[in-house]
């Protein structure tokens, strides 16, 4: 086997000598290159935008380069409101609560909660799944896809997402999520994927699954011409409020506000004690 | 259709779990001890055991051997570049520079390393290559064809396979000091690295590409008996040490005196400034 010492080359690369956005233009002050004078975001001057549009419209622009139509507008402040708390039993807001109580400085409760919500079940990384399995079945029946996934072997404990973002929680049909698909598919600018959403589920209803957030989500923002990639993102921006409210909840009462579980609810096996 | 309509949710299984934390690794014992794995942490481990002995421990359910902690250890140190220049450890500095705390620094360098392109992020495409690679070895396909058949390929026309080709830089000066190690501590190798010799050799004579670290790694620990889950849980903080370098540099200075950015440094090439629609 080869163990000498390798020659080792920096590779023929052209990098960029400058970064590139087209996003966020900002002026240079006439004394300071280093501060900016006026800042624009796709060529809206941020400070005018502050003063005409709504806080939806203008996380519009920032990913998609243009002001939504209120419809769109509507769709997104809607999305927003009904994901701004994940709730307190979510393993990603449990964990900005346990590192709240436990007294990490509280600038990092956000980052801790937004890191578990990245996860592939009921996190981003599901959003973002779904997005990529909607945008591959749209032109599918709802039924016809449901029959194939439900072939799928579950596992033998557990729930079963049969694609990303439905399927059961705890064991049954989640039903604020499907509130929230009700809501949003009544709305004026509910498209496709909302639409293909609520057949898929009338198929899965009775296995006792349905929409869970990360679909929900994924559905809407599809519809919204959002990239998969920014659907995870959005995702944890959009539960991000209710994440740090927990958290700060918490994070001036003293650490027996949470339960430490005694030794008699906290079992270790036997060969683990030995 | 595999399944049956339900009547009702069976909760049983969460019931099961509600209230309780049930665990085959262990704990405090208050009392008694601390245990882990079945060892008595502050009698067996400390002092006795090493830091990364510990950590397969925790990661695996099984204590290792002192040599293959040594190389684990080694393998650390080749992932701790106090280069701010990589993507991971200048997090580190601009965290470091914005006075941000040093275990969010880290936190932030590490989970950047979570990489479809380097670090231990690269480590189930790695696995995937070599796996299914031996089993078409196994099944008589020659490695050159292995090599050709790969779907991934840049514009060129050069396989894009994860473990033989490493960004900026072509070669990789780390695999010869890790050969060195493992054999001052007697690790064999397998078949698993036989093949990723042979990858090597024909990636090198026919691309230009060579195998890199994380190739070399992901072979030598397949060798070992770790799975992917285990490779990808222990490296989890390869690049911990190299983003400690590089924040505590940027964090001694004054702040945004690292690499700072006049405006016109970044070049805007959107749209035209227009006014904002009511």
């Amino acid at each position: 086997m080869p163990d000498q010492p390798r020659q080792v080359r920096k590779r023929n690369m052209t990098f960029a000598s400058r970064t590139v956005t087209r996003i966020w233009q900002e002026t240079p002050s006439e004394k300071n290159p280093y501060l900016a004078e006026q800042c624009r975001c796709h060529g809206y001057d941020i400070l005018e935008l502050a003063q005409k549009r709504s806080f939806a419209d203008v996380l519009f622009l920032l990913f998609q380069g243009e002001l939504p139509t209120p419809e769109q507008a509507r769709m997104l402040e809607t999305l927003l409101i009904v994901l701004i708390n994940p709730g307190p039993r979510h393993p990603a807001t449990r964990a900005a609560m346990n590192a709240a109580v436990s007294k990490t400085h509280t600038q990092h409760l956000l980052p801790i909660g937004l890191s578990v919500l990245g996860g592939a079940h009921l996190g981003a990384a599901e959003v973002l799944a779904s997005m990529r399995c909607l945008a591959e079945n749209l032109k599918r029946l709802p039924a016809e896809v449901a029959r194939e996934c439900l072939f799928a072997p579950r596992p033998a404990e557990g729930d079963f997402h049969p694609i990303p973002g439905f399927g059961s929680r705890f064991g049954g049909i989640d039903p604020m999520p499907r509130q929230m698909a009700t809501l949003l598919v009544s709305l004026p600018g509910a498209g496709r994927a909302l639409a293909w959403g609520e057949g898929f589920t009338e198929a899965l209803a009775p296995y006792d699954m349905g929409w869970l957030a990360p679909g929900v989500a994924a559905a809407v923002l599809h519809d919204l011409g959002f990239s998969p990639w920014a659907g995870g993102g959005l995702f944890q921006l959009a539960c991000a409020p209710g994440i740090l409210a927990h958290g700060l909840e918490l994070a001036d009462k003293p650490i027996t506000a949470m339960p430490f579980l005694d030794e008699e609810h906290y079992v270790i096996a036997a060969e683990a004690r030995k | 259709m595999s399944l049956q309509p339900k009547q009702g949710s069976d909760t049983s299984f969460w019931d099961h779990h509600r209230g309780r934390i049930f665990t085959r690794k262990g704990g405090l014992v208050f009392g008694k001890g601390v245990f882990c794995h079945g060892y008595d942490m502050m009698e067996k481990l400390v002092g006795k055991a090493s830091y990364f002995q510990v950590l397969v421990l925790n990661v695996t359910g099984h204590l290792p051997e002192r040599r293959l902690s040594e190389w684990l250890e080694a393998l650390f140190i080749c992932l701790s570049y106090p280069d701010a220049r990589i993507w991971c450890n200048q997090i580190g500095s601009l965290a470091g520079t914005a006075q941000a705390s040093p275990v969010a620094a880290v936190s932030g360098g590490i989970l950047a390393s979570d990489s479809r392109l380097y670090g231990p992020g690269a480590t189930l495409a790695a696995f995937s290559f070599m796996n299914e690679a031996l089993k078409q070895k196994q099944q008589g396909v020659e490695v050159q064809e292995i090599v050709k058949s790969h779907p991934n390929r840049r514009n060129d026309g050069v396989p894009v396979i994860a473990g033989y080709a490493r960004p900026v830089a072509q070669g990789d000066e780390r695999i010869s000091s890790m050969v060195l190690v493992a054999e001052r501590l007697g690790l064999v190798s397998g078949e698993h690295l036989v093949l990723a010799y042979e990858l090597d050799a024909v990636l090198t004579a026919e691309y230009g590409e060579t195998m890199n670290l994380l190739g070399y790694a992901t072979a030598f620990l397949l060798d070992q008996g770790f799975t992917y889950q285990d490779v990808y849980r222990l490296l989890s903080c390869w690049v911990n040490s190299g983003v400690h370098a590089c924040y505590a540099e940027a964090a001694d200075q004054p702040p945004e005196s690292f690499f700072p950015l006049h405006c016109e440094d970044i070049d805007y090439q959107g749209k035209a400034p227009r006014p904002v629609p009511a």
